[in-house]
């Protein structure tokens, strides 16, 4: 790789950089690989640069109300001029992930870019905040770095979407990340909506520290890319806090999704519960590896954890593997895994009222969906991400 | 002559390779109601589940004719687009659809150009009303956690919407209470008519004196052994099966 090596001058982070230099590419050895092919990254075929343009970021003007409250919206170029001691305070201290260690430590010498949103202490957003991040330059590596923070008391839902809407050309590589910190006593409700073009190739880490008392509400939403690999943590640090940790995948044509989450107890009577789903059709796969840890510490815990996959043709796969690292005695497990087709009998009551085959396969994969998404309580958004689901579903179906 | 509505020639149905159905004969002329009666494990319901198509089930002799029409070549979705209904006795939950959206998706399938959706939600609302249920019913996820007797209502109120021509109704009346059991039988006699046939599956007179069959017939292990007219039920009502067990112990 020549150009790694010229680039060394480029990065904005040196020490990272060496990191990243001196880490072995991933191999299908490792545990963490051994389902996604590491050579499928095509790091070798994009630009690495640290340029800020290569992303375009945007969001909905916030109300004047909100700006003069103090919650700030705005992209982290202009939030590094504007909030420096904000910056300082939080960027890059949501604590080493334990996963993708090459790509973290490649994303941390080189990204200069994407989204800043501040919540402060004791204010609530009413309505949903909505951002996106762009990709603006072919052929390139582009690192997107998200970081959220939500004051003491605070609360607020945002909306956050990837996609590349002009589309792209050549392959890309994005290797994002995403920090969040809820304050004690917090509130925030997080929708990650993935929708990049098929060119992208994906590495997405999200960091999520949550102290006394806070909830996390998160929707991880995978609709697009050829690949995408993701290892999602989210840190239970004060007792107290919650994490409803919500997962929807749907793959079609040769989509391959990879995830790996972390429910990580450190206090007593925190918690967490997960629900990861994934819809599959046509030759497309899921991989969904998921640890629950619950330190000595953490009496009282309940962590929870399913997984279920709806494999929509012959060729689609999904793979599960839970795993439990538990310490402390006290406390309340569980995790089920599901895989299989479209059950025959729902199907059955379907076409027993005249519904066509088809048209009761796309029902049932929305009510599968809908159970998912319904989880977020919040009806104006519930619509808005069926009406994702619907369109993935109804396009790219040479059938219909 | 005119071609009976519905007729079930010798029909002989398996499952995993254990026959079930041994050679059902039974013709039902529009506007007719039958009732069929019979033990558990007689084959009641896996009779109803082939004549509206279930995949699991293998004719293995015999013919059914709807409207004269050969029902084997045809997938589920047809025949209830053809005007075939079935109340089932056990609903299936679908968990994530609402009820409303899938009566919507159900009456477009159904009555394809004819169907209006501006008047959907009045007709909905209006069914659901005669049957005396509550409007929250509507978002409500398709059979997902209704009680015995919210899943039978259900089945009607579908009758209802989707106006069919041949209604199999299984076991509808169990798990019913009295009040209960009133509205769902004024329901059915409300599309009673000279449009529909209907096909009563049931274990008691209580409905049949609602809902006054002209034919009752008597499934017995696989087989219909004896059809009457409605003092057949209360024949059984009073003397059980016992009967007919002996009647047919005497078989080689
Ligand atoms: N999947 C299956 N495998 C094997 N046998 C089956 C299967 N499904 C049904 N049967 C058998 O078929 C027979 C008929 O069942 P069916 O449900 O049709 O009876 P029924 O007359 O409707 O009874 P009930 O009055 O209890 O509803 C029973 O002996 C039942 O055990
Ligand atoms: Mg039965």
């Amino acid at each position: 790789m020549d150009k790694i090596g010229a680039l060394k001058g480029e990065a904005i982070r040196p020490a990272a950089w060496e990191r990243f230099t001196a880490l072995p590419w991933p191999s299908k050895t490792d545990e963490e690989w051994r389902r996604t092919d590491p050579a499928k990254v095509p790091l070798g075929e994009v630009e690495l640069s640290p340029d800020p343009a290569s992303l375009r970021v945007g969001w909905e003007e916030i109300s004047p109300k909100l700006i003069a409250s103090g919650v700030i919206l705005t992209d982290l170029v202009s939030a590094k001029k504007q909030f420096p001691e904000l910056i300082q305070e939080y960027l890059m201290k949501s604590g080493a992930p334990e996963g993708l260690a090459k790509f973290v430590a490649l994303h941390e010498a080189l990204f200069s870019q994407g989204l800043f949103c501040y919540v402060p202490e004791g204010v609530s957003v009413e309505l949903p905040l909505r951002s996106w991040v762009e990709i603006a330059k072919d052929r390139a590596a582009v690192f997107p770095h998200g970081l959220i923070i939500v004051g003491e008391g605070a609360e607020a839902t945002l909306v956050d979407e990837r996609r590349a809407p002009g589309g792209v050309h050549g392959p890309i590589v994005s290797d994002e990340m995403v920090e969040i910190f809820l304050k004690a006593g917090s509130r925030l409700r997080y929708v990650h909506l993935q929708k990049w073009p098929p060119q992208v190739v994906e590495l997405f880490t999200q960091r999520v520290l949550l102290e006394k008392d806070a909830h996390f509400l998160n929707l991880t939403m995978g609709l697009g890319s050829t690949l995408s690999k993701a290892n999602v943590e989210t840190t239970l640090t004060q007792t107290g806090a919650r994490a409803d940790l919500l997962g929807l995948f749907f793959g079609s044509g040769r989509q391959h999704f990879d995830f790996q989450t972390l429910q990580d107890h450190r206090a007593q009577a925190t918690t967490s519960d997960l629900l990861y789903k994934s819809a599959l059709k046509d030759d497309s796969d899921a991989v969904y590896r998921g640890l629950i840890r619950i330190a000595r510490q953490a009496q009282k815990s309940d962590a929870y954890q399913a997984n279920r996959n709806l494999l929509l043709s012959q060729g689609a796969k999904a793979d599960s593997i839970p795993m439990l690292e538990i310490l402390a005695d006290d406390v309340r497990c569980t995790h089920g895994v599901a895989v299989g087709p479209v059950d025959e009998e729902q199907a059955f009551y379907l076409m027993s009222r005249g519904v066509p085959e088809a048209e009761a396969e796309r029902l049932i994969v929305g009510g599968f969906f809908e159970q998912v998404i319904q989880r977020l309580k919040l009806k104006e958004l519930e619509e808005g991400l069926m009406a994702q689901v619907s369109n993935k579903m109804n396009k790219g179906d040479p059938k219909e | 002559m005119t071609t009976p509505l519905l007729e079930i020639k010798n029909l002989h149905v398996t499952i995993e390779g254990k026959e079930i159905l041994k050679g059902i004969n039974l013709a039902l002329e529009k506007g007719q109601v039958h009732a069929l009666m019979g033990p558990n494990g007689s084959g009641k319901s896996t009779l109803s589940n082939v004549l509206m198509g279930h995949p699991k089930y293998q004719v293995t002799g015999g013919e059914v004719l709807y409207q004269g029409r050969d029902l084997a070549s045809l997938k589920t979705d047809v025949r209830a687009r053809a005007g075939l209904f079935l109340a089932f006795q056990y609903p299936t939950a679908i968990p994530g659809v609402s009820v409303v959206n899938f009566l919507r998706t159900a009456m477009k399938s159904r009555f394809g150009e004819a169907f209006q959706p501006k008047e959907f939600r009045k007709e909905f609302k209006a069914a659901m009303a005669q049957l005396g249920i509550e409007e929250s019913f509507a978002t409500r996820y398709v059979n997902d956690g209704f009680s015995g007797g919210e899943k039978k209502r259900h089945e009607v109120l579908q009758m209802a919407l989707l106006k069919p021509e041949l209604a199999v109704l299984d076991e509808t009346d169990s798990g019913l209470d009295i009040d209960a059991l009133r509205v769902v039988a004024e329901g059915i006699n409300r599309l009673r008519g000279p449009q529909l046939g209907i096909l009563l599956i049931t274990h008691y007179q209580r409905l049949l004196s609602y809902v006054e069959p002209d034919v009752v017939h008597v499934m017995m292990d696989g087989q219909i052994i004896q059809s009457g007219g409605k003092e057949l039920a209360h024949e059984l009502e009073a003397k059980g099966y016992a009967p007919y067990e002996t009647e047919k112990a005497p078989a080689p």
